[in-house]
Formats: structure tokens, C-alpha cells, sequence
């Protein structure tokens, strides 16, 4: 009971998203902090942290725990690969793929272990490289990225050990409910991308 | 004991869902006036009535049909409105939406009012063939040009809220007064739906 209180305090802490806060360093906090609060406060970075979770704490233990570890492993190759490259990338798009791809496994009930560590591997990389500040020094930007990198990794721990507790029969249509519109809401999102950048530019 | 935690659970999921996008300042508008953050999203189906008693007749159904019906189409809907989104956002033409969105409330208040119990996949079917076309429309009217991730999320709650409050109402259906108030709405809502087809609303 302690641990759920827990796990849904965590989830609604970091759940208290402000948007159109992403790449941009939040006013005032700035370091390894500023980076935690970053992972946690953007969004689209907070509901692949609660899709990913989800669809772990549907897995058995070993395979729960492969997940959190490949998703850590990529997620700290990607913030590497972020703090070298400086170039946009396609990140923000391949995570919103893999947070809809998660979306439609919960909704589906069908949690295979090889395409959640797939998806889990995907989705650590590119929310690592999805996490590099704009307007930042190198140093500056080191610590928010390794604060963003500590603040996925915690956040999706908790979410996922707290879903293990989804276990009722109400709870469960609940979560294939959230993730019906994870799903939606990344179908959504990713086309209204895709069609400003060919409007726009 | 068990309920208690059931309930916890549902607080787990439902309260980052919601917080994540309430706690979202009004930091853009598009050219039309229109918010692009969660309330602009949130408020975008619920100020069009005939969305909205459609959206309430899949609720009204699904808990008519009972399980599974009566989360299998809430999940059904939002995927497939998001793929009609995508498409309007996509400018996409599709013939006769304003005319399918009203055959949409003809039909699912219908099938409330007649108390019509087809198998699940007929359904389901029927409401994401009609979701198609709230999509598109809601896809067509969305602001390009705006990172929407917060709007998107409050679009995708107020639909899911409509059809809570459809079920919500529908779970009346199990006592027999009930069952009586359910069909008459279903039966407002169908004939709702043949006003805003001969444009009388």
C-alpha cells in the first residue's frame, strides 16, 4: 500500500507538467537539478516515462528489470551522443513513434518481452537525445543532461515497480483506457509535426 | 482492502494523465484564436454539440452492451479518431463529415434507444467507422504551426471524459427505470443527430 502511495505520488509529481518548456533551460534552476526537473516536467517525455512503465510493470520480474536496465543503457549512450552532437535531430519524432507504439501495447493487453526491450531500448536513446538544452555552455549543459538522465531513470523505476500493482480487473481497463490515448495522443501529435514541418519548414 | 487499493491504482494513472495537462499556462494562440494548450484542446470537442452526444452515445452503449463493450469501445474510439486527426491534419479530403458525425448520433443514440445488443466487433466497427469522420473534423480545425502535445492531451481527455459521463449515466441501465431513462436519451440523441442533419441546429 506504502509503495503505490508512493509510486502514484511520484507519477502525479512528475505528471505536473508544464509544456513548451522542452530544450529550454527552466528560469532560474539550472545543473544536474534543473536537468531531474527537465526529464519530468516536458510533456511528451512524461508520458513515454508513464507508457514505458506501464507496459514494464505488465512484464515479470526479470524481464521488468532487463527493461529499466536497456532503457538506463541507451539512455546513457544517447545523453553521450547528445552532449557531442549539436544538430537537431529526428529524436523528439522516434520518441513520440516508440510512446505510441507503448500506448497501443497497453491499450492491446499484448506486452511481448522482445518488442517491449526494443521499444524500451528506443525509447531511452531518443529521449536522451530529446534532452539536450538549447542555449546552454558545454558544462552547463553536461549537468543538465546528466540530471535529466538521472531523473528518466528514477521516474521510470517508480512507475514502473508502482504498476506491478495494477492488478485488479478495473485497473487493468483502466490502464488499456490510458493507453488508448497515449496512442491518440501520439498519432496525433507526430502527424501535426510531420505536416507543419512540410508546411513550414 | 482490495477495493481501497483498486482505487489507488485508478488514482495512479488517472491523476498524472489529468495533472500532466492541467497545469498547462495559456502560452499560444494560432491565427484563429484558438488556445494551444490543454483547455484549448479540452474545450475544442466539448464546444461542438454534436460531437459531444455522439461521444456521450458510445458511453451510453458501451455500458448498455456491458463488458467488455463497455471499455472495448472507449479504447476503440480515441485510436481511431487519432487516425482521422491525422488525416484532417493532413488536409486529407473526406466526403460528407459533417453529415457522418450527425449519422453518428442517428446511429449510436439508435442503437441505445432500440437497446440493439450486436456482437462486440460489429461495435466497435460501427463506433471507429464513425470516429473517422469527429477525427477529421477535429484534425481539419487543428492550429498547424504549434508544438501540441498539451492540446492534444486535452482533446484526447475531454473525449474520454464525454464517453465517462455516457457511461457514467448508462450504468443507470441496470435497474429497469433506468434502463427506460437510458433509452429515452439514447433516443434524444438519435433524434439530435436528425436535426443537425437537416441543419435545423
Amino acid at each position: 500500500m506504502t509503495r503505490l502511495f508512493c509510486a502514484a505520488l511520484v507519477v502525479c509529481l512528475f505528471g505536473s507538467a508544464t509544456p513548451a518548456l522542452a530544450h529550454a533551460p527552466i528560469m532560474g534552476i539550472g545543473g544536474v537539478f534543473g536537468g531531474v526537473i527537465h526529464a519530468m516536467l516536458v510533456p511528451e517525455h512524461g508520458l513515454t516515462l508513464l507508457a514505458l512503465g506501464l507496459v514494464l510493470g505488465r512484464q515479470k520480474q526479470d524481464a521488468r528489470r532487463s527493461g529499466m536496465l536497456i532503457f538506463a543503457a541507451l539512455l546513457t549512450c544517447g545523453l553521450v551522443a547528445a552532449a557531442l552532437i549539436g544538430e537537431e535531430t529526428v529524436a523528439a519524432d522516434l520518441l513520440l513513434v516508440a510512446t505510441g507504439a507503448l500506448g497501443l501495447l497497453i491499450a492491446a493487453a499484448w506486452t511481448p518481452p522482445r518488442l517491449v526491450l526494443g521499444l524500451a531500448a528506443l525509447a531511452g536513446l531518443m529521449f536522451a537525445l530529446d534532452s539536450k538544452p538549447d542555449g546552454t555552455s558545454a558544462v552547463e549543459s553536461t549537468r543538465m543532461l546528466i540530471g535529466s538522465g538521472l531523473g528518466a531513470a528514477l521516474a521510470l523505476a517508480a512507475v514502473a515497480e508502482g504498476a506491478v500493482y495494477l492488478r485488479g480487473h478495473a485497473l487493468l481497463i483502466a490502464a488499456r483506457v490510458a493507453g488508448s490515448w497515449i496512442a491518440a495522443i501520439g498519432i496525433m501529435v507526430l502527424s501535426l509535426r510531420i505536416v507543419t514541418r512540410m508546411t513550414i519548414g | 482492502m482490495r477495493l481501497r487499493t483498486n482505487a489507488l491504482g485508478l488514482l495512479a494513472i488517472a491523476v498524472p494523465l489529468v495533472l500532466a495537462a492541467v497545469t498547462t499556462p495559456a502560452l499560444a494562440h494560432s491565427e484563429n484564436g484558438v488556445a494551444i494548450d490543454f483547455w484549448g484542446g479540452f474545450t475544442h470537442p466539448i464546444f461542438g454539440p454534436d460531437h459531444v452526444i455522439a461521444m456521450v452515445a458510445v458511453g451510453l452503449w458501451g455500458a448498455f452492451l456491458g463488458a467488455p463493450a463497455i471499455w472495448t469501445l472507449p479504447v476503440v474510439f480515441p485510436l481511431v479518431m487519432a487516425v482521422g486527426g491525422a488525416l484532417g491534419v493532413a488536409g486529407l479530403p473526406l466526403p460528407g463529415v459533417e453529415t457522418g458525425i450527425a449519422v453518428s448520433a442517428i446511429m449510436l443514440g439508435g442503437m441505445v434507444a432500440f437497446a440493439a445488443k450486436p456482437p462486440l466487433w460489429i461495435a466497435a466497427v460501427l463506433v471507429g467507422a464513425f470516429a473517422i469522420f469527429h477525427g477529421h473534423a477535429h484534425g481539419a480545425e487543428l492550429p498547424v504551426g504549434a508544438d501540441a502535445v498539451a492540446f492534444s492531451m486535452g482533446f484526447v481527455v475531454a473525449t474520454g471524459t464525454l464517453h465517462l459521463g455516457g457511461i457514467t449515466f448508462g450504468g443507470l441501465s441496470h435497474w429497469p427505470a433506468g434502463s427506460i431513462a437510458v433509452r429515452v436519451a439514447g433516443g434524444v440523441i438519435s433524434l439530435l443527430g436528425f436535426a443537425y442533419l437537416g441543419k435545423i441546429l
